[in-house]
């Protein structure tokens, strides 16, 4: 399968470097100490952090009154983020699956980075259902186990509780990737490492890795399984998130559109967050010839795909409120959302969605990194506002007018969100000091497209 | 322990390939080979195969088996609980955890049993035979003494020559 070596995907990685110059430019940043603005960084990501401990601090003690729910707006801005989050961290995955499962080759530079905001965006994520919980401090009662309480077992039919462990296995599956990804490149930082401590930390979690015939034979079986696992496991937890609000009877919600227009969308917006984080670090770590153009190209033709596709369903959910005659899905789309007291954010939601990601059709706007960038937060604002949309419009408004209410977040709602920005970004920064940023052993292989085993397609 | 590992460093993944086929040729028998990423006609040429797919599939089918037995036993059986008249077997809502839960058993039993039979756990002593093989470095050990009288200990020396090894160490 010798694709790569033509002229229609340019070579994946550049410069015609040998196998000891890949080791070194990879694992260079975190065997380096790392630069002033690093050390900036990480004091700004604590503070948000700080913030948000805080936050979280007195909704635990105080309750859920500090937040700005009231009784027509149960969920706001706390399953909006973890919706948002867990979104973005659909990413992550897709690009492993990308790699392992279709063998597009040219996600293997950007998998690593990609798992690692898939980790940190999924516990995000995973904190807000939990802190919604009121007290916490009974969380443990959602895990089916011979109680005192009955025994009571919990209900599992209810999309709420899917999601549990909809988040919980996915949390625990793309850890394990990411983990077992690492693990070549941990050994390759213990035999490269200079100092004890070091080649003590990277050397435990090696796994005591040697590259012999038999490990890799093992580790590529694991790693199809893995990756197996993972792609039906993606499909099915944004479908998961969208059942909570499908299978309810509010209007907006009430919709079959909904598992994949919330799925299209998380992919879309952990692309974009790819994106961003990619041209950060391509930029910042001088690692052009290995997330090249070419790789900045792809991931925009996935944004322009994704775009259309949101923009089909928001139109699609339109055109059904106007066809399906129901007058409470017309008040919710038409009144409320398109022309009324949310059409602020709709129209947001519309723009930075559907239409800005369309420049990207441009070859100019997809090889400029300024417009890249800027397009690219753009999308995952616009994603925000989509979930906003979807929440508050439809239960700020619903059947009952004399209990229609206006909804805004607290100074408590705000600080859990920054503070899990500052979890985000503390979490990239440790990522990118300490482990590889791309898969060292990955890339190297990719580096002779002539090699045998690469026409052989094995 | 007297008998010494023949151990031929390559600079490149085609020299380690073309030289383990001509070993094999002349039958000599290989120990290991180590690489810095996975080299598919090495794997293929040494002939191994994990059968850790096979165990997946089985743990798979384990699982659903169990899950719909848990869910049966604590829905229909200990603790029946009546939503609105549906029937306490509810299998469309019971496939969703179903589905999750054989992901969740069958990849955490899976990542076991790697661990258990790859003897690769964190924490363990790495047995580096040269540090470069996670580097540059692709390794060929063939088992010296052990299995090999001198004649083939010659023959293999003049192979790994011929084949471009960078240096050929005994130890």
């Amino acid at each position: 399968m010798d694709t790569y070596n033509t002229s229609i995907r340019p070579a994946l990685v550049r410069g015609n470097k040998d196998y000891r110059q890949v080791t070194g430019e990879i694992a260079g940043p975190a065997e380096r100490s790392p630069a002033k603005w690093w050390y900036v960084a990480m004091t700004i990501a604590t503070g948000a952090l700080l913030f948000g401990l805080w936050a979280m601090y007195v909704t635990v003690v105080e309750g859920l009154g500090t937040w700005g729910l009231n009784n027509s707006v149960g969920w706001g801005w706390d399953i909006i983020n973890f919706v948002w989050w867990i979104g973005i961290g659909h990413a992550g995955t897709a690009f492993t699956i990308f790699l392992i499962v279709f063998r597009a080759k040219w996600a293997s530079s950007i998998n690593r980075a990609a798992e690692a905001m898939t980790v940190f965006a999924v516990m995000n994520a995973g904190l807000f259902p939990a802190l919604h919980l009121g007290r916490i401090w009974l969380i443990f009662f959602i895990f089916p186990y011979p109680n005192t309480r009955g025994p009571l077992w919990v209900n599992f039919n209810s999309p709420l509780f899917w999601d549990v462990f909809a988040i919980t296995t996915y949390l625990l599956l793309s850890v394990t990737l990411w983990y077992f990804g690492m693990v070549p490149d941990l050994a390759t930082m213990r035999d490269r490492a200079t100092s004890k401590i070091k080649k003590g930390i990277y050397g435990f979690f090696s796994m005591g890795w040697v590259g012999s015939v038999k490990n890799w034979v093992r580790y590529e079986a694991l790693a199809k399984i893995l990756g197996g696992l993972a792609a039906p496991l993606v499909v099915s937890v944004h479908t998961i998130v969208a059942l909570d609000f499908a299978v309810s009877v509010i209007p907006g919600w009430h919709t079959t559109i909904l598992p994949p227009y919330f799925f299209v969308g998380a992919i879309f917006s952990g692309f974009a967050m790819v994106l961003t984080i990619m041209i950060l670090i391509r930029k910042t770590f001088a690692l052009t010839d290995f997330i090249t153009r070419a790789h900045l190209d792809s991931i925009c033709r996935v944004l322009i795909f994704g775009s259309m596709v949101l923009g089909l369903a928001y139109m699609t959910e339109l055109f059904i409120a106007w066809y399906s005659g129901s007058e409470y899905e017309f008040f919710t789309f038409f009144r409320s959302r398109a022309t009324g007291k949310y059409s602020v954010a709709f129209w947001i939601m519309v723009v930075c969605n559907a239409i800005i990601p369309q420049l990207l059709w441009f070859r100019k706007i997809r090889g400029s990194l300024g417009w890249m960038l800027v397009i690219s937060i753009i999308i995952n604002i616009g994603m925000w506002y989509e979930r906003f949309v979807i929440m508050i419009s439809s239960l700020a408004q619903d059947y009952l007018p004399s209990s229609w209410v206006s909804y805004s977040p607290t100074i408590v709602d705000i600080g859990i969100y920054v503070g899990t920005f500052g979890i985000f970004a503390c979490g990239m920064l440790l990522f990118i000091r300490y482990i590889p940023m791309i898969a060292i052993s990955e890339v190297k292989s990719l580096t002779r497209p002539e090699r045998d085993d690469t026409k052989t397609g094995k | 322990m007297e008998h010494k590992n023949i151990i031929a460093v390559f600079d490149s993944d085609e020299k380690l390939v073309k030289a383990i086929g001509r070993l094999q040729e002349s039958n000599i028998p290989i120990k290991d080979a180590y690489t810095p990423f996975p080299v598919h006609d090495v794997l293929r040429l040494l002939g191994r195969e994990s059968r850790l797919p096979f165990f997946s599939v089985f743990a798979g089918a384990a699982a659903i088996a169990l899950v719909l037995a848990f869910l049966y036993y604590t829905a229909v059986i200990d603790y029946p609980v009546n939503y609105g008249g549906k029937p306490y077997f509810a299998f469309p809502s019971f496939v969703v955890i179903i589905y999750l839960l054989t992901i969740l058993l069958t990849f955490t039993t899976t990542v076991l049993v790697f661990h258990f039979r790859s003897g690769l756990y964190p924490g363990k002593d790495p047995e580096v035979v040269l540090p470069g093989t996670t580097d540059d470095k692709f390794v060929v050990a063939l088992g010296g003494d052990e299995g090999m009288d001198a004649g083939m200990k010659k023959e293999a020396d003049t192979i790994l020559k011929e084949s471009g090894a960078l240096e050929i160490i005994e130890n």
